[in-house]
């Protein structure tokens, strides 16, 4: 019985554990981890490359304020998010 | 700020990534462990900042990346050395400054005295100075508080008292010890008599029997008023006699000097002294003497004091001016100024509880002295109490039993 909710459990997360990690602070900041690149970088909007979609911020004035392997923050006025499988 | 203090410490350049594709050069960066920040857009690329040593391997990736990269701005710690380096005096210099400034951090500068009424400031300078707390001195080596204990137990005058040092600066709170005023006994039976010879002038008897009328003369050591009251029943009892007795006196002073007198007068003759104070320690820089083996020496520090503080460096003026004994003879006009000076003196000092009514100035010489013999009359309070000589105010009445029969 406990291993069936076990391997229940693990069914879950693991979708959950390849996804990106996604923070947003307000419409100020954004925080995306597991991201696997930039694939555009302008005023307007910033894609990012992850596994299994691509993301798309738009906005206006937006910057990279940090950008790392594992990591990138993205600050701006941000308007909207996009998700494109 | 944590963060901002990191990347000065390791110094880091601000650049411009120009090129067709300058995204693929983030993700390139991003790959090989290299941190990036402020990333801004510009026209054809963009502007981003990173570690000055991520810097140095990063050419290759942008030359794969098919971008061009300038270096803007170039900031931190490692870089101001860098653009030091040759100057090895500048950094000796920088150091030296540094080092003096702790170095004088543990020394007193300046000393602020408050709170001070009947003490005067160079005692209270001269105290704090035995118990260690002078300007120039070691300030690990200070206890303030057992300075303020110490100098409150040698000092009577003082009733609390606080020593606080701030930084260079040691600040002396003081509250003088208030005086306990004084009880008058009224309780004590004593008579009013006469301190000196004189003819009454007035009684203003508060308590006691007066036994003299005014206009009469009295005696030193008379009666006047007494503290001994007799009820109208006869009865007696001690009480502690008040009175002020205004009285016509005579007093005589005299006072002399002799005709041909020998003083020391300055000469003429001065020099200078200059010396530096730094810091409690005085370097003479400038000297001077004079011929005469007697002299007398005035001193004059000048210290800057911007905002009220003084600083422990100035400049000590000392003038030196030579004496020489000068003899003088005086004749009768001059010796009769000079007495009659003393004499002014001796009126406004010792004669200040009374009013001097005329006074009589007979000079005479003898024996190359001069004299001069004045006479006072004066009016003056001439009573002082004189105890009776019992401890308790005792009731001298008889006590009468009443009988039967009496009304």
């Amino acid at each position: 019985m406990k291993d069936k909710q076990k391997e229940k459990r693990r069914a879950s997360a693991l979708p959950v554990l390849n996804e990106p990690c996604i923070e947003l602070s307000g419409n100020r900041e954004i925080l995306i981890e597991g991201g696997r690149g930039v694939l555009e970088y302008t005023d307007e909007a910033v894609r990012v490359n992850t596994d299994s979609m691509i993301l798309t911020v738009a906005g206006r004035g937006l910057n990279l304020k940090c950008i790392s392997d594992s990591a990138l923050i993205i600050s701006g006025f941000i308007t909207s998010l996009r998700f494109e499988a | 700020m944590l963060l901002k203090i990191l990347r000065y410490c390791r110094g880091y350049v601000g650049f411009t990534v120009s090129g067709k594709y300058p995204e693929r050069f983030l993700n390139i960066t991003a790959r090989k462990n290299i941190r990036l920040w402020d990333v801004q857009r510009k026209d054809d690329g963009f502007t981003a900042c990173m570690y000055r040593s991520d810097y140095r391997r990063i050419r290759p990736y942008a030359r794969g990346a098919g971008v061009r990269l300038r270096v803007g701005i170039k900031r931190g710690l490692p870089t101001v050395i860098g653009r030091y380096r040759g100057r090895v005096g500048l950094v000796i210099g920088a150091c030296a400054f540094i080092l003096a400034v702790f170095v004088m951090s543990l020394f007193i500068w300046s000393i602020d005295i408050t709170g001070l009424d009947t003490v005067s400031r160079t005692r209270m300078l001269d105290d704090l100075r035995d118990h260690g707390l002078y300007i120039g001195a070691f300030k690990p080596a200070i206890d303030s508080g057992q300075v303020a204990r110490e100098i409150m137990l040698e000092q009577k005058e003082i009733g609390w008292m606080a020593v606080n040092i701030t930084g260079s600066y040691a600040s002396v709170e003081i509250k003088e010890e208030a005086p306990a005023p004084e009880v008058e006994d009224i309780s004590t039976p004593c008579n009013i008599k006469a301190k000196s010879d004189g003819q009454i002038l007035r009684i203003e008897a508060m308590e006691g029997e007066t036994k003299i009328t005014e206009g009469s003369g009295v005696i030193k050591g008379q009666l006047i008023v007494s503290g001994v009251r007799t009820g109208e029943q006869g009865a007696s009892r001690l009480v502690h006699a008040q009175a002020r007795v205004y009285a016509l006196t005579k007093r005589e002073a005299s006072f002399s000097v002799p005709a041909v007198s020998k003083s020391l007068v300055p000469n003429g003759e001065t020099a200078v002294r200059k010396s530096l104070l730094l810091f409690g320690l005085r370097i003479p820089y400038r000297f001077g003497a004079v011929h005469s083996p007697y002299s007398v020496t005035s001193q004059v520090v000048r210290s800057p004091s911007p905002l009220g503080i003084t600083l422990p460096v100035g400049v000590v003026n000392e003038t030196v001016s030579a004496l020489e004994y000068n003899e003088c003879e005086l004749d009768n006009n001059s010796a009769q100024e000079l007495l009659t000076r003393e004499a002014q003196l001796y009126e406004a000092f010792s004669l200040s509880d009374c009013t001097v009514e005329d006074r009589e100035y007979t000079l005479d010489i003898s024996d190359n002295v001069y004299t001069l013999h004045v006479t006072y009359t004066c009016v003056e309070d001439i009573a002082y109490q004189d105890p009776i000589g019992t401890d308790e105010n005792t009731d001298l009445t008889p006590r009468i039993v009443p009988t039967e029969g009496d009304e």
